[in-house]
């Protein structure tokens, strides 16, 4: 089913600045009363905490900086891989004092792709901010899973690239780590969406 | 099974990542080349937001955060548009969070350090979830110009920030709208750091004196084109979805 329909251009992307806090997520800076809650603290509220995982980690500029202005969407499938209307998205921002984040989320299933294919589980983590005329995408793997058939970490493998900082290391049974590097020699790999 | 792809971005089209005139961007700015591959089911799904979520003010700014009735400063104006696809296929159910500074060029945030007054009556945050013919409206107040350290002092045009969640997670986008005639738009690094007029002008409000009279208020018409997809069907195996 071709489209042959004339293609438009799409709107440009500017930077969300760094007070895009009082769009998306307006109790979180003290606006409160307009907004019942902000958008995606939860992204599994149907879950026990019991189930979920913790994944941690920091934003580095490019001085090695923690950074704590900016806004991180997650997307993600549930434990089977599914994706839903309702779950999966969620938004947060690194703490003030620690320029950690914390994501509380369940493990994400393998996710079967078009052709059939499973991708192993993965969740897409897109990061905006000031000094960024477009927000940044990458995608959250897991160290414990097994890698070597994904279709995107084997495209970037047989490209030469190190996938590694698309992986978060395991620190135990409920606990992740994935720290982003803006820039520099760890520099994260980012994705064209 | 129904496959999916984006349409593949023109980059001529979007602001350059690496655009040292905006100083923020030195340190922050990737270098390296971002990887592209097939749309695959993750990047074309995404979260649903129904109207259930919104109050009844949630697109008017001049109400949202006011006090015993009073009005914000400044003077009120409508924005509308409609919400399409790269097609022109209209885009029902987008929900759209706009934020902006108040009339003197404030924003009502712990880090903004400007020294103009907040409006205790003005929040500056509103949203919507675009109607089945892609419309969506927000009245609000003329947000005022505001400067900011860069190469030394530098001016911000007025402007609202957009944030649109379409169908799709590789869909997203975050921008922001200018207005007609304002002379600071072109000295903008921010706004130069995409190359293309055109594409700058497609950011442009532009004032809309049909509706501006009618309303008692002045009316810009921001229409927005969220990137659009591909589908076509293909075969798979037996054991299917
Ligand atoms: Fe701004």
């Amino acid at each position: 089913m071709e489209n042959i329909n004339k293609v438009y251009k799409e709107t440009p992307f500017q930077t969300a600045g760094p007070f895009l806090h009082i769009g998306c997520m307006p109790n979180s800076v003290g606006i409160e009363g307009i907004y019942n809650s902000d958008i995606g603290t939860n992204p599994f509220p149907n879950k026990q905490s019991e189930d979920l995982i913790k994944i941690t980690g920091s934003i580095f500029d490019g001085k090695g900086e923690a950074l704590d202005d900016v806004l991180l969407e997650t997307w993600q499938s549930d434990e089977n891989g599914k994706y839903s209307d309702v779950f999966g998205f969620a938004r947060f921002v690194p703490d003030k004092i620690t320029k950690k984040f914390s994501l509380f989320t369940l493990k994400p299933g393998p996710v079967k792709n078009f052709d059939g294919k499973l991708q192993s589980p993965h969740i897409l983590l897109s990061i905006s901010s000031r000094g960024l005329n477009m927000s940044l995408n990458t995608r959250i793997y897991f160290d414990d899973d097994n890698l070597k058939n994904d279709p995107l970490i084997s495209f970037i493998i047989e490209n030469h690239n190190d996938e590694s900082s698309l992986v978060a290391k395991k620190i135990d049974k409920k606990n992740y780590l994935f720290n982003v590097f803006l820039q520099g020699d760890a520099e994260t790999i980012f994705l064209n969406l | 099974m129904k496959k999916k792809s984006l349409l593949e971005r023109n980059y001529n089209f979007q602001p350059r990542i690496n655009f040292p005139d905006y100083k923020s961007s030195i340190l922050r700015a990737p270098s390296k080349e971002k990887i592209s591959f097939p749309s695959t089911l993750s990047e074309v799904s995404g979260p649903v937001f129904t109207t259930d979520i919104l109050g009844k003010n949630d697109n008017d700014l001049t109400l949202n955060f006011s006090k015993n009735n009073n009005s914000p400063l400044g003077h009120k104006i409508l924005v509308y548009g409609t919400l399409k696809d790269q097609f022109l296929n209209p885009i029902e159910g987008a929900l759209i969070e706009i934020w902006q500074a108040n009339a003197s060029g404030k924003y009502l945030h712990p880090n903004d350090t400007t020294p103009t007054p907040i409006d205790p009556n003005f929040a500056g945050c509103g949203r919507y979830i675009s109607a089945s013919d892609g419309y969506y409206e927000f009245l609000t107040i003329q947000p005022g110009p505001y400067p900011y350290p860069n190469r030394g002092i530098e001016w911000r045009p007025m402007h609202i920030h957009f944030s649109i969640f379409g169908k799709s997670f590789g869909q997203r986008l975050i921008t922001q709208m200018y207005f007609e005639g304002d002379p600071l738009i072109k000295l903008c690094p921010m706004v130069n750091s995409i190359p293309d007029e055109k594409a700058i002008n497609s950011l442009i409000g532009l004032l809309d004196t049909s509706k501006s009279s009618s309303h008692n208020i002045l009316a810009y018409k921001f229409d927005i084109i969220l990137r659009g997809a591909n589908q076509t069907y293909f075969e798979n195996k037996k054991e299917g979805l």
